[in-house]
């Protein structure tokens, strides 16, 4: 099956990437967007004293 | 005048149009960011081969920023926190991404290998200056861009768009003889307007942070975390701090010093706010 990769997605802040995947025809068959960056903020931020977590979160940037 | 092309979150350009530029063809590299996963360090070595003159920007590429926090934990403490246990999450079977998964005959997915530790750039690729600061101020950038238009560049290995003293010497408050007998919370004294944040016991990481920031966060009542990195010759900017605090507090007992730095709440994500992936320290022991 054919593959169409648009990799990274621009113009937005943070990663993605799109594949598309292409029948005999040529026509699309099936895509998939895919974030490929993970960072973990969920995890770090746990027991941070609370008055830091404001300049602790925007750090996250964009989207 | 010059030529950007690459530059994903303003302009549509792909990692294969870089592929296929020639070695050493691009001026410049401004490569924000620490390293987490195995893309991050391909883009990183493929950028170094193409770059005359590869800079660390931001405190990311720097230290490791604050996402170098995740090295207190490891890759499957923070893929089952992120995916599996945190509250608004509903994943009954338990799926987290995998580096390679199909979605069905024929859809064979990839995605980066989530490292377990977050890197700096320097650990991946060999860096010739670093832009510090979370976010770096935008006239520093563009008076360290001004150094490669005008062939001005310093020695190999400098930090550039930033000053090259401690904070505290631009720092606008009042400062006296330092004596600290205890650490205050934000929320347990009201910090009056006019005097150095630390010596009314509110740690601030001003004297082992580099100066060129504009002291943003203080004008804004708020004292400094770090994020303008370590001055020139300090390995260890956390620890540079600690060794200031131990300086100033009162009386200088052994035993009064520990109460002091006992009431410091988190210290090593107040130490190490933008530099764990780049400290003695590193990351969790396994």
């Amino acid at each position: 099956m054919k593959r169409i990769a648009i990799d990274p997605i621009t113009r937005l802040e943070g990663h993605g990437k799109i594949m598309i995947f292409l029948n005999d025809e040529g026509s699309v068959d099936n895509a998939f967007l895919q974030i490929p960056e993970l960072r973990g903020f969920e995890k770090f931020v746990e027991g941070l004293p609370v008055e830091e977590i404001p300049r602790v979160v925007t750090r996250i940037c964009g989207v | 005048m010059a030529d950007i092309y690459l530059w994903p979150v303003a302009m549509d350009f792909k990692y294969s149009d870089v592929r296929a530029m020639k070695n050493g063809s691009l001026d410049a590299v401004l490569f924000s960011g620490g390293v987490r996963n195995s893309e991050n360090e391909e883009i990183a070595k493929l950028l170094r081969e193409k770059a005359k003159v590869m800079i660390a920007l931001g405190a990311c590429a720097q230290g490791g920023g604050v996402p170098g926090l995740a090295n207190m934990y490891t890759r499957e403490e923070i893929m089952r926190r992120v995916y599996i246990e945190s509250e608004s999450t509903e994943n009954k079977d338990g799926i987290v991404p995998l580096e390679h998964s199909t979605a069905g005959p024929g859809y064979d997915l990839e995605l980066p290998r989530l490292y377990n530790v977050v890197k700096t750039l320097s650990q991946v690729v060999d860096v010739d200056y670093t832009i510090p600061g979370c976010p770096p101020a935008s006239m520093q950038i563009y008076s360290a861009l001004g150094l490669i238009w005008d062939d001005m560049l310093p020695k190999k290995g400098a930090v550039i768009g930033a000053g090259d003293r401690a904070l505290c010497e631009e720092c606008p408050r009042k400062k006296s003889e330092k004596t600290i007998t205890h650490i205050y919370r934000t929320h347990e004294k009201l910090p009056d307007a006019e005097t150095c944040f630390l010596e009314q016991g509110f740690i601030c990481l001003g004297p082992a942070t580099r100066s060129g920031c504009g002291s943003r966060c203080i004008k804004s009542w708020t004292p400094c975390r770090g994020c303008y990195g370590p001055l020139d010759d300090v390995a260890d900017q956390g620890i540079k701090m600690l060794s200031a605090l131990a300086s100033v507090i009162e009386p200088k007992e052994e035993a009064a010093i520990n109460a002091v730095l006992d009431s410091v709440v988190d210290p090593l994500r107040t130490f190490h706010r933008f530099s764990l992936a780049s400290s003695m320290l590193r990351r969790r022991r396994e």
